[in-house]
C-alpha cells in the first residue's frame, strides 16, 4: 500500500462565469521513503496537486488516500492535525516569522501539536536537534533578517521536520535560490531521505534539480504527462 | 502564577506581536487606557454624590426627635373625634398645622405684628409661637437629664426658642432666638462653623452673654466677608459677645433667611433662662445612636416623661414628642386629619420613610452613576474600535503568517484565539492603565473640583472586566476573519 495515494482526483476552480480545470484525474501512488520531484510548466497544476497532498486543498472529485485511509472528506480540523502530525512544508519564500529568532521559528509546529502541549523546554530541545540536522545550531538565535537565503531555507526545513512527519512537501524550495545554495538544499533533503526514510515530494522547474528525486513526474494540463523512476543511483549526488 | 500565564505560548506570542507594531499599539492602547479611565472616573463621581447624598441625609437628622412643650392642637379643625393621647408618640401628633387660623394667645413684645420685617417669612414667624400654647411650658433641664439616661439615646440639647431682633451699630435684624445646649453642634451634624466656635460648657454653666450666629445673621448685620467674631451685638438691650458663626456643611441644605438654622442667633439656654426669668425648656432635642431606634425611643421618653409629669391614665401628654417623620408630615401641608390619620395608622413612620427616602435617593443617584458611565462608556466604544482597528491591521499585515500556522497544523480556532489574545492583551492593559489614570482622575477631581469620588474596588472590577469584554467583542470580527482565511490564498498573500 503506497504512503500518499490519489485515485482520479480533480480540481475545478470557478474564476468568474468558467470554470478552470486545474487537476483532470491524477491517480498516483507515493511509497514510504520515495523523493520525488514534480515538474512542469506554469499552470500544469503541480502546485495544486501539491495543495492537494498538502490537506491544504481539498479535491473536487475523486480521493486521497493517507495510509489508506481517505483524507479527501476529513473536516478541517482533521486535516489540520494530518498537517501537524504527519506532513512538513517548505516553501519557496521560506515564509519565516519576521522579528523572531530561528529557534522560535523551528518551534512553530510544536505549539499545534494535538499529542498534548509540548512543554516550553521540551520545544526548545526538538527545535535544537532539527535545526542541528540542518547544520544551524550556531545560528539558532539569529532572526531571519541576519541570514542568508540558503540558512533561511535551512532553518524552513528544520521547522517541517520538528514535528517527526512522515512526508516532507516543497513547493519549488530552490525558486529563490543560487545554483549552489539550491544544491546544498536538496543534498539536506536527500540525506534526511537517506537518514531518516523520510518520503520528500519537491516541485521544482529547474530539471538539475528534479534530478535529485529517485522519481520524476511531469505534469501538464492538470495531468500526468511522464513518470519515471531513476536508478537508485540517479539519486545519489555524488554518482550524479 | 502570572509570569507562567505571560509565558504561555499563546499569550507570548500575542505580546511579542503587539511588540512590533509599538506605535500603534502604543496609541491603541492609550485609546483604550483614556476609555477605562473616564468610565473609572465617571463611576467614582456618581458614588460620590451617592455617599455624600446618603451623609446629608444622615446630617438632615433622620436620627433625631424632638420633645415639645405642649400638646396644641388646632381648634379650627377639630372634628371632634376622639384621640387616645396614651402612651404613643405618634398619637400626639398635635401641632399647629394652620397658624394662620389661630391668633397667638401669648404676645411678646418682640413679637409687634405692626412692625415691618424685611425678610419672607417673618410675618409666618410672627404667628410661631408654639411655646406658648396648649400650655404652658412644662419641660425641664431635669426632663432633658432623663431622657439622657434612656438606652440608646446619643445626645440631648434642652432649648427655649424665641424672636429676637439683634442690633449691630444702626443695623438690626428679626430673627429667631434660640437658647440652647452645648451639645448642639453634635446633633446638627449638617453645622459647619464658618467662624470662631460654639459656645462652651463654661460659659453656659455662668449664663454668659455669648452668642453665635447664622450665617444668614452674620452677613445682614456685617455684610458678607466682615469678621463676625469679636464684635458685640445688643439683644434684648444686653451686650452679646459674637463667638461664631455657624453656616451649613451640606448643600442639601442652603443657609436661607427665615431658615430657622441660619437664619438664627444660638445661646446658651442657661443665658436665655437669666436674662428672661425663665426655668422651663421649649423643647429638648435628642439624637438616637441609630436611626432605627427612633420608634423605641419616642415610646421610651412618652412614658418617661409621663411619669415624670405624673400624668394619669386618663389625661393627655403635656408634651410631644416629634420625629422627622411626624415633622414632615405636619410641616407637608397635609389636612390635618389625614395627617393625623397616617401618623396614627402607619407603625414605624419614620423607619418607613426613612428607608423610603434612603431609597429614593438611592435609586436616583445610581441612576445618575450609570448616566454618567454609559456617557463614559462612549469613548470605551472608541477604545475598542481602535482596537478593532489595530487587529483588523495585524491581520491583513500578517496574512502569510495565518496561512503559515495553518499550514504548519493550527486549527482556525488557534488562529482565532491568537488574534483574540492579542486584542484582550491590549484592552486589559489598557484597563490595567486606564484604572491607574482613572483613580488619579478621580483624585485630582476631588481636590481641584472638591466633588466627592469614591473609587469602589467593584468599580475597579468592572473597569477591567468592561475593558476584557471590548478586547472580545472588538477583537472578535477580526479574528474570526484571521481564522476563515483559505491556507493556500493566505500563503500567497504578498
Amino acid at each position: 500500500m503506497p504512503l500518499l495515494e490519489t485515485r482520479e482526483v480533480a480540481k475545478e476552480y470557478h474564476v468568474g462565469d468558467h470554470i478552470v480545470h486545474a487537476l483532470r484525474g491524477v491517480s498516483l501512488g507515493i511509497d514510504a521513503g520515495e523523493f520525488v520531484t514534480i515538474v512542469g510548466p506554469s499552470g500544469s497544476g503541480k502546485s495544486t496537486f501539491m495543495h492537494i497532498l498538502g490537506c491544504l486543498d481539498r479535491p473536487t472529485r475523486g480521493q486521497y488516500l493517507m495510509n489508506g485511509r481517505d483524507v479527501s472528506t476529513l473536516p478541517p480540523d482533521e486535516l489540520a492535525r494530518v498537517r501537524n502530525e504527519m506532513l512538513g512544508f517548505v516553501f519557496q519564500g521560506f515564509n519565516l516569522l519576521a522579528r523572531t529568532s530561528a529557534l522560535e521559528n523551528v518551534e512553530l509546529p510544536l505549539l499545534y501539536t494535538r499529542r498534548g502541549v509540548v512543554k516550553g523546554s521540551e520545544r526548545r530541545r526538538k527545535a535544537m536537534a532539527a535545526l542541528e540536522a540542518v547544520g544551524l545550531t550556531d545560528r539558532a538565535d539569529h532572526h531571519p533578517n541576519q541570514l542568508s537565503g540558503g540558512q533561511q531555507q535551512r532553518v524552513a526545513i528544520a521547522r517541517a521536520l520538528v514535528a517527526d512527519p512522515s512526508v516532507l512537501l516543497a513547493d519549488e524550495p530552490t525558486g529563490n535560490l543560487d545554483t549552489a545554495t539550491s544544491h546544498e538544499v536538496m543534498e539536506i533533503f536527500a540525506r534526511l531521505r537517506r537518514e531518516r526514510g523520510l518520503t520528500i515530494v519537491v516541485i521544482t522547474h529547474e530539471r538539475d534539480i528534479a534530478a535529485y528525486g529517485s522519481r520524476t513526474i511531469d505534469f501538464r494540463d492538470g495531468r500526468v504527462t511522464s513518470d519515471v523512476h531513476h536508478d537508485q543511483a540517479l539519486a545519489e549526488p555524488s554518482l550524479r | 502564577m502570572i509570569k507562567r500565564w505571560l509565558s504561555h505560548p499563546y499569550v507570548d506570542l500575542a505580546l511579542k506581536a503587539l511588540g512590533r507594531n509599538r506605535l500603534q499599539t502604543g496609541l491603541t492602547l492609550l485609546g483604550m487606557t483614556i476609555g477605562v479611565a473616564t468610565v473609572l472616573a465617571m463611576m467614582a463621581v456618581g458614588a460620590g454624590a451617592q455617599q455624600s447624598i446618603e451623609q446629608q441625609v444622615r446630617a438632615a437628622g433622620l436620627n433625631q426627635l424632638t420633645v415639645r412643650a405642649g400638646n396644641w392642637r388646632p381648634k379650627v379643625e377639630d372634628t371632634g373625634e376622639a384621640v387616645a393621647h396614651q402612651g404613643d408618640a405618634r398619637d400626639t401628633l398635635v401641632l399647629p398645622l394652620y397658624r394662620g387660623d389661630v391668633l397667638p394667645v401669648a404676645f411678646h413684645p418682640e413679637d409687634d405684628p405692626m412692625e415691618k420685617h424685611d425678610h419672607p417669612l417673618a410675618r409666618q414667624r410672627l404667628g410661631d409661637l408654639e411655646a406658648g400654647l396648649g400650655s404652658a411650658a412644662t419641660l425641664t433641664f431635669d426632663d432633658a437629664e432623663a431622657i439622657k439616661g434612656l438606652p440608646g439615646v446619643q445626645y440631648v440639647a434642652g432649648g427655649v426658642h424665641e424672636n429676637a431682633r439683634v442690633h449691630f451699630g444702626g443695623k438690626r435684624w428679626f430673627t429667631r432666638m434660640h437658647g440652647t445646649d452645648v451639645e448642639m453642634p453634635s446633633i446638627k451634624r449638617g453645622w459647619m462653623l464658618a467662624e470662631g466656635r460654639f459656645f462652651t460648657r463654661r460659659e453656659q454653666d455662668r449664663a454668659e452673654q455669648v452668642l453665635v450666629i447664622g450665617q444668614i445673621v452674620a452677613e445682614r448685620l456685617f455684610g458678607a466677608g466682615v469678621k463676625a467674631v469679636g464684635q458685640e451685638v445688643t439683644l434684648w438691650n444686653q451686650p452679646f459677645e459674637v463667638v461664631g458663626v455657624v453656616t451649613s456643611a451640606t448643600w442639601v441644605v442652603r443657609p436661607a433667611p427665615g431658615d430657622d438654622q441660619f437664619d438664627a442667633v444660638y445661646m446658651p439656654y442657661t443665658t436665655t433662662h437669666r436674662l428672661l426669668n425663665l426655668s422651663k425648656l421649649n423643647d429638648i432635642t435628642i439624637t438616637a445612636a441609630s436611626s432605627g431606634d427612633v420608634s423605641r425611643l419616642a415610646r421610651e421618653i412618652t412614658t418617661l416623661l409621663r411619669q415624670r409629669h405624673g400624668i394619669g391614665d386618663d389625661q393627655p401628654d403635656d408634651f410631644t414628642v416629634l420625629t422627622q417623620a411626624t415633622k414632615a408630615l405636619t410641616t407637608g401641608g397635609l389636612p390635618p386629619s389625614v395627617a393625623r390619620a397616617v401618623a396614627g395608622n402607619v407603625a414605624e413612620l419614620e423607619k418607613v420613610t426613612l428607608e423610603q427616602l434612603a431609597t429614593t435617593l438611592e435609586r436616583a443617584s445610581r441612576t445618575m452613576t450609570w448616566l454618567l458611565a454609559a456617557v463614559a462608556a462612549v469613548s470605551l466604544v472608541v477604545g475598542g474600535i481602535g482596537i478593532m482597528n489595530i487587529t483588523l491591521l495585524s491581520v491583513t499585515e500578517r496574512t502569510r503568517e495565518i496561512g503559515l500556522r495553518l499550514a504548519v497544523g493550527a486549527r482556525s480556532r488557534d488562529v482565532m484565539r491568537q488574534f483574540l489574545i492579542e486584542a484582550v492583551a491590549i484592552s486589559l492593559a489598557g484597563g490595567v492603565a486606564g484604572i491607574v489614570l482613572g483613580v488619579i482622575a478621580a483624585a485630582l477631581i476631588a481636590r481641584t473640583l472638591n466633588w466627592a469620588t469614591v473609587v469602589s474596588p467593584l468599580s475597579v472590577l468592572l473597569a477591567f472586566g468592561v475593558a476584557g469584554a471590548v478586547g472580545i467583542f472588538f477583537g472578535w470580527y477580526p479574528a474570526r476573519r484571521a481564522s476563515q482565511l483559505d491556507p493556500i490564498v493566505a500563503l500567497r498573500h504578498e
